[in-house]
């Protein structure tokens, strides 16, 4: 495994790339007191509007608050939300799934329909009704994202499981007297996780940009807390300043290339027969 | 790799391609306004002046229009009984020729001024005054209100007119200059489906035809209204009064500060009335370009509920001083612009009877720390402040929100902010006076200071920071006594003692007058901010 992944390092640049870019923002996220020079919501009247100088190297806001510390810290935001997100999603999709695949019939068809109905909402706007009448916040927000983003898990661990299902040494344990429970746990589970996990590391990226999407709308966490989405929504206002919206914009940027880099990367090492279907 | 290469590659050429499409259709756009600009300027040499305003209204029938830019239009193509010919100051008469009240004030004589006729040719008359003002009312549309306060209207000769009114109204005068009581023509109006009788609202089928025309007797007429995109004004030829030497308005509905700001530089519009700080200090000390500065009456302020069981600690007076006192207004205007004011208490700079502006002095940290520990919080508190995510004038009033909640750090009041959408139950919360502590705005209806009366106990405003007339009833009788004060000079006395009144008391902590920033060619004159119209066309001249 070790081998492989040294392997992967060498040859895949990008997936080298993405580590970089990624790992900096983790450890700049966590050592955002330590890193960021001024204080995020700290307003300053007279330093409004600023040009990017040594002082302050992504210039500041309408407030003359420091944009390079709440990019840092902006970052704890964003991370958060795409890794939490992708988790809840990811462990209620796999069960979600792999219950209607496995016990199939009726069953299956219901649930796999009530999952539908949410994939057959456009998500953004979805997210935005969840949030809107359940108040935004950083929370709510998160919980918002899960809602939209579980159903697709839901659908691949099914087809998964459909087919690992079909395996002998189910058809072993179901023999040997197992519980339904059990062999849902210990025999299919394991079995069929691997492409939830591909699916997820390509996804923290895009849940981290749909995040932002979100706060850029004005319905992420409230002011004056730096998140980079609504950053971005605020530098709008001052079209001749790129600074202010410019910089924001590259930290998600990269952050989303980043991720979704690691994505490809690991879905090479992890399951070289899907990369040669694409 | 070969693959993912040939992607990158495919991606890049369709941004390639969209930005392409985008600078073609944009310069395919500039090329089109400037053409039909020349074609224009062919048969009258410069006399057009292009307008770019904001959206936001589908009609231009008097008696519908409540929005903030069809004013500046109504204003080109017909006539008020009074009409404010400067920003700052009463209503002075325009079609009124003399006015009178009774002794007890509630019946308004006018005499019409001799030799006023319409574009069509039409003589006005007493008629069509009582015909339009009746229209409005029976309409039932968004203006009517400005009419609630006249109970009947008679004409004993076609010169004078005589307006009996429910209850003594000091603003009635500021309300007959209002958009809606614009005099029509009542014979073109009645001739295309208008009415003015008691079931206008739903027998009257004039606005499709006031839409497409004008039937006014001001310098201009409209000949052309294609919504969300133009209208256009060509000069009354047999105007009765001096007209400007401006031949002809074409105004773009089209309000991006950034393409207004491109196309005033090029020269394809004169006038841009949308602009931002941003967009404005591109323009500065551009050679041909004059810059204007203006603060409206939109304002903005903090409630804080004066019920103790909503409000809490912001509902002790000493707390709410404590907190006027350490708002940063230099800050708060710093922030929303140029051009931004601070009022005195709750009637905005410029309007009649104004104290003017709050010194920016005011900002008193110590003094408001000392307060608070007097109101027994010593070590401050914490609190949530609601805002929505409304925008005043371009101001988002996160903005404001996030700047008081720095403000009020200083004397240890700790707010958290919440954000709820305006559409989603603050907009309720608002207007049923739920809302402990938050930041909102206010637009004034008509341009008259009793509309701030609103903000006194028992007003509408009032009631929603939970400030009733029983609790104050002192306040609450200045309500009734500014209504019926209908002489300029007890009119004045009145709204200075309104103003003293709530200088360091109530619920309500005036923030900042939004700014209006505007640019025009240096080619025109007479271009000033004026709050009921926006630009007042009747004053620009070309040079």
């Amino acid at each position: 495994m070790v081998r492989a992944v040294k392997k992967l390092f060498k040859s895949n640049y990008l997936f080298t790339l993405g580590v970089i870019v990624c790992v900096f923002w983790i450890v700049m996220a966590i050592l955002a007191p330590v890193v960021s020079p001024y204080d995020p919501i700290e307003q300053n009247a007279e330093l409004r509007l600023e040009a990017p100088s040594l002082a302050h190297l992504f210039g500041t806001d309408n407030f003359g608050r420091d944009i390079f510390s709440r990019v840092i810290y902006g970052g704890r935001y964003s991370l958060l939300a795409g890794l939490l997100t992708v988790f809840i999603a990811g462990i209620i999709g796999t069960f979600y799934g792999a219950i209607a695949g496995y016990v199939g019939g009726k069953v299956d068809n219901i649930m796999m329909r009530l999952s539908e109905m949410i994939l057959s909402f456009p998500s953004l706007i979805l997210a935005m009704i969840i949030n809107a009448v359940m108040g935004s916040n950083l929370f709510n927000t998160m919980f918002a994202l899960v809602i939209v983003a579980w159903p697709t898990y839901a659908r691949l661990m099914r087809s998964v499981v459909l087919s690992v299902k079909e395996n002998e040494y189910v058809e072993a344990a179901e023999v040997l007297g197992a519980s339904k429970i059990r062999i849902l746990t210990k025999e299919i589970i394991p079995n069929s996780i691997q492409s939830v996990l591909i699916m997820a590391t390509t996804d923290i990226g895009n849940q981290i940009l749909m995040f932002s999407t979100l706060s850029f709308l004005g319905l992420g966490s409230a002011p004056p807390t730096p998140e980079w989405g609504m950053m971005v929504s605020d530098g709008v206002e001052y079209f001749n300043k790129f600074w202010v919206a410019g910089f924001p914009g590259l930290a998600i940027f990269t952050m989303a290339v980043g991720a979704n880099f690691i994505g490809d990367g690991l879905r090479d090492l992890l399951d070289p027969k899907l990369r040669k279907q694409f | 790799m070969k693959k993912r290469l040939l992607a990158l590659m495919l991606a890049a050429s369709m941004v390639f391609g969209l930005t392409a499409c985008g600078s073609s259709s944009t310069g395919s756009a500039s090329s089109e306004a400037s053409e039909s600009a020349t074609s224009e300027d062919g048969a009258s040499t410069n006399s057009t002046v292009v307008i770019a305003m904001g959206s936001g209204f589908d009609t231009l029938d008097p008696g519908q229009v409540y929005e903030k830019y069809p004013q500046m239009v109504i204003n080109a193509c017909y006539e008020t009984l009074f009409k404010f010919y400067s920003n700052d100051g009463a209503a002075e008469p325009m079609l009124a020729d003399t006015y009178s009240f009774n002794e007890d004030n509630t019946v308004l004589t006018i005499t019409l001024k001799d030799g006023v006729t319409f574009a069509s040719g039409n003589p006005l008359t007493s008629k069509d005054v009582a015909f339009s003002l009746n229209r409005t009312k029976n309409l039932q549309g968004n203006p009517a209100f400005i009419t609630d306060t006249i109970a009947s209207i008679e004409t004993p000769d076609d010169k004078t007119v005589v307006i009996n009114l429910t209850e003594p109204d000091g603003a009635i005068l500021s309300k007959l200059a209002y958009s809606a009581c614009s005099i029509l023509d009542s014979e073109v109006v009645t001739a295309n489906g208008g009415t003015d009788a008691e079931d206008a609202a739903t027998s009257d089928s004039a606005q499709a035809y006031l839409d497409s025309a004008s039937a006014g007797s001001g310098m201009f007429v409209m000949t052309s209204y294609i919504p969300d995109s133009e209208i256009v004004l060509e000069k009354n030829p047999s105007y009765w009064g001096e007209a400007t030497n401006v031949d002809k308005y074409v105004i773009k509905i089209q309000d991006d500060a950034n393409t207004q700001m491109m196309t005033l530089s090029s020269g394809d519009i004169d006038i841009a009335c949308n602009m931002t700080e941003d967009t404005m200090s591109e323009l500065e000390g551009k050679d041909g370009i004059t810059l204007l500065n203006n603060s409206t009456k939109t304002v903005s302020f903090l409630m804080m509920n004066m019920d103790e069981s909503i409000g809490g600690p912001v509902s002790d007076p000493k707390v709410q001083q404590a907190i006027r006192l350490a708002v940063d207004y230099a800050g708060i205007q710093t922030i929303c612009g140029e051009g931004t004011t601070t009022p005195y208490s709750i009637i905005q700079e410029g309007f009649f009877g104004s104290l003017g502006e709050r010194s920016t002095d005011y900002t008193d940290v110590e003094a408001a720390k000392a307060l608070l520990a007097e109101a027994g919080y010593a070590d401050g508190f914490d609190i949530d402040l609601t805002v929505c995510d409304l925008a005043m004038e371009g101001i988002p009033l996160t903005d404001l929100a996030q700047k008081v909640a720095s403000d009020l750090a200083e004397i240890g009041i700790n707010v958290n902010i919440v954000s709820e959408a305006w559409a989603a139950g603050y907009g309720d919360d608002y207007r049923d006076g739920k809302l402990g502590f938050t930041v909102m705005y206010w637009g004034i209806d008509y341009n008259d200071p009793n509309v701030q009366l609103e903000f006194l106990a028992g007003g509408v405003v009032g009631l929603r920071a939970g400030w009733t007339a029983e609790s104050d009833p002192e306040i609450a009788s200045l309500y009734a006594k500014a209504t019926n004060a209908i002489e300029d000079a007890d009119r004045e006395a009145v709204l200075k003692e309104i103003q003293e009144a709530t200088y360091e008391y109530g619920p309500f902590v005036m923030l900042a007058q939004a700014p209006c920033p505007m640019a025009y060619n240096s080619r025109l004159t007479g271009v000033a901010f004026s709050d009921p119209y926006t630009v007042d066309l009747t004053q620009v001249n070309v040079q």
